[in-house]
């Protein structure tokens, strides 16, 4: 019920890691009282009221990320300037790769998609930074990260180091989610509110491709 | 059998067998006590009085055959006692009690440094809230399911074997107030222990915990509590029963830091190392901290401020993690002891009333706290 509460008055739009973030917070130290950070999801986790998103932008020559709570009251609005996935489940590896590749201009204008397509997922492949780095990439099966060129011996041990069987564990799976009984519970409790809340951003979408092309011309 | 007996399981057997001499019925107890006198030095520790609500609560349930009639006649009985089945369904008793039973007694009024009841909750689970000024805080919930007073011993019957931890003599008379969580089927615990919930009307709980109370505290047995008893804003104490973590090495139990883990260490990286100084009392002193079972002790937080009460619920949301027992488990809930915290207004006394004030609103927020249903938190422009 908090987090409906809450869902009431910000509009948390649907993202995905990979997708790029425009996030207006309040700031009591700032001169206007409000930042805005533009960049790119890297991670997104926690559950329920704890449920957090790192962002990742190359500021200056400087790799910044700002950790978000999306139920935080002092985040004024998120804005998705381009919706889209990515081939991993988390960036985390934008750290150890050419800063290119996490640079987004702060001014960015928001691109929209057809509605009702499906969500684009950017077949991009990520060039690293030489050695060292902060993690050991080859022992993660990175799909969107160029061949990283080391040794063979790495390779040969990570293969030694790795646990296959951790996909078969089903407990484990249990354990970090909610039956599904549960979840259709507690769907059922909150569908309405949720399909109000989805109309409304409809609506909104709607207006706001509407009056673009007005400006334009 | 001379009594200079020095080895320790001498005199057990010693022991023993005067034990086993004065079970049997023909000698006088006189006599009994003589031996013991002379012999029996360490027998009889430690000297307790149990109290009433000590009896066999839980029933061995046997294959009984009962046949469907016999099965829903239990019901109708049930159901005629007490009004309803016991159903508690999100943490909210269903069954309704009959007014006629529960009268109010003579309410007496709050005065300073009086002690009135605590509640009964279970810790179920830690949520970050924020406060006005955008500062992110932990709170634990703490549910009060189905509380209702069962019993008042005044303080001239009640003669417990220790009176007070921190001062074995103060003269203070408190009373005993018995107080039952989460009722459940009769069917399920002995007669003895149904017997305890005769006088109250309510039906057998599954936890009964006391509070010591000052007499003018005292409330109707079948009374119930609710989570509004405490207001938003104060302070309590929660006494949970730490997590049991078994026979825990040094360097968990007490914090040692152990050894070096290389540098040629040999077999000594989570050990204690030296436990004496040597010299001249050349032992070890009682009280060195050793590996030894950890946890399973009911410990005390104290200090911690109601955030936000839901009346619906009774849930109470307390500001602060890592109350003894973790989540699912019980707690106890007393208004603090600590003096620079304790409220200046008189609170409920003895307990909230529903019938006596307004109806609460489903959630009271306290000053400070950020209720989701309001706007974002916007700064203003200072100069």
């Amino acid at each position: 019920m908090d987090m409906m509460n809450r869902r009431n008055h910000i509009d948390i739009p649907e993202f995905y890691v990979g997708s790029v973030l425009a996030v207006s917070s309040s700031n009591p130290h700032a001169p206007e009282k409000v930042t805005r950070f533009v960049g790119i999801c890297i991670q997104r986790g926690g559950c329920g009221l704890r449920a957090f998103f790192i962002i990742r932008n190359v500021v200056d020559h400087q790799g910044v990320e700002m950790f978000y709570e999306m139920y935080s009251p002092v985040i004024q609005k998120i804005e998705v300037l381009r919706l889209e996935k990515r081939l991993d489940n988390e960036l985390l590896y934008l750290r150890d790769a050419l800063p290119e590749y996490s640079t987004f201009p702060l001014d960015m204008e928001p691109e929209y998609l057809p509605e009702g397509s499906a969500i684009p997922v950017n077949p991009i492949k990520v060039k690293l930074k030489p050695r060292p780095w902060l993690e050991r990439w080859e022992r993660q099966e990175l799909k969107g990260v160029q061949d990283l060129g080391l040794p063979k011996r790495f390779y040969e041990r990570a293969a030694a180091v790795a646990k296959p069987w951790e996909k078969y564990d089903l407990m484990a799976e249990y354990r970090e989610s909610i039956p599904a009984e549960e979840q259709e519970e507690i769907f059922a409790e909150v569908y309405s509110q949720l399909h109000q809340l989805e109309v409304t951003r409809k609506i909104m979408k709607r207006k706001r491709t509407f009056v673009k092309p007005k400006k334009m011309g | 059998m001379a009594g200079c007996f020095k080895m320790a399981g001498m005199r057990w057997s010693v022991v023993r067998s005067f034990q086993t001499f004065c079970i049997s019925p023909n000698i006088s107890e006189s006599l009994c006590c003589l031996f013991q006198q002379v012999r029996l030095k360490h027998q009889n520790y430690p000297r307790l009085r149990n109290p009433i609500w000590f009896v066999k609560k839980e029933r061995t349930k046997y294959e009984e055959h009962l046949t469907q009639q016999n099965k829903s006649f239990i019901r109708d009985v049930v159901h005629d006692k007490y009004g309803g089945p016991p159903a508690i369904i999100g943490g909210v008793s269903t069954y309704q009690q009959s007014p006629l039973k529960i009268q109010p007694m003579d309410r007496g009024s709050w005065f300073l440094g009086c002690r009135r009841s605590g509640l009964i909750a279970r810790n179920i689970g830690i949520y970050p809230m924020w406060l006005k000024d955008g500062t992110r805080v932990l709170t634990t919930l703490l549910q009060v399911v189905d509380n209702h007073v069962i019993r008042y011993i005044p303080p001239e019957e009640f003669n417990p074997p220790r009176t007070s931890v921190r001062n074995p003599k103060s003269k203070r008379r408190l009373g005993c107030l018995l107080v039952g969580a989460e009722s459940a089927d009769p069917q399920n615990f002995t007669k003895e222990y149904c017997g305890l919930f005769k006088d109250s009307g309510v039906m057998p709980t599954k936890i009964l915990g006391r509070f010591l109370i000052s007499p003018e505290a005292v409330m109707q047995p079948g009374t119930p509590l609710y989570a509004s008893h405490f207001k938003v804003g104060d302070y309590v104490d929660v006494r949970g029963k730490t997590i049991y973590r078994g026979f825990q090495g040094v360097v968990t139990r007490w914090g040692f830091k152990g050894g070096p883990a290389s540098h040629g260490v040999t077999k000594t990286h989570r050990r204690p190392g030296n436990i004496g100084s040597g010299g001249e009392k050349a032992r070890v002193w009682p009280g060195q901290k050793m590996p030894g079972h950890m946890g399973n002790r009911y410990r005390i937080l104290n200090g911690l401020q109601v955030l936000r009460v839901n009346t619906k619920y009774n849930v109470i949301w307390v500001k602060g993690q890592g109350i003894p027992g973790g989540t699912n488990s019980i707690v106890y809930i007393y208004d603090t002891f600590l003096p620079l915290r304790k409220p200046k207004e008189a609170p409920h006394f003895p307990t909230y009333y529903p019938e006596d004030e307004e109806p609460l609103p489903d959630e009271i927020y306290s000053e400070n706290l950020h209720p989701f249903t309001a706007p974002t938190i916007k700064y203003e422009e200072n100069v």
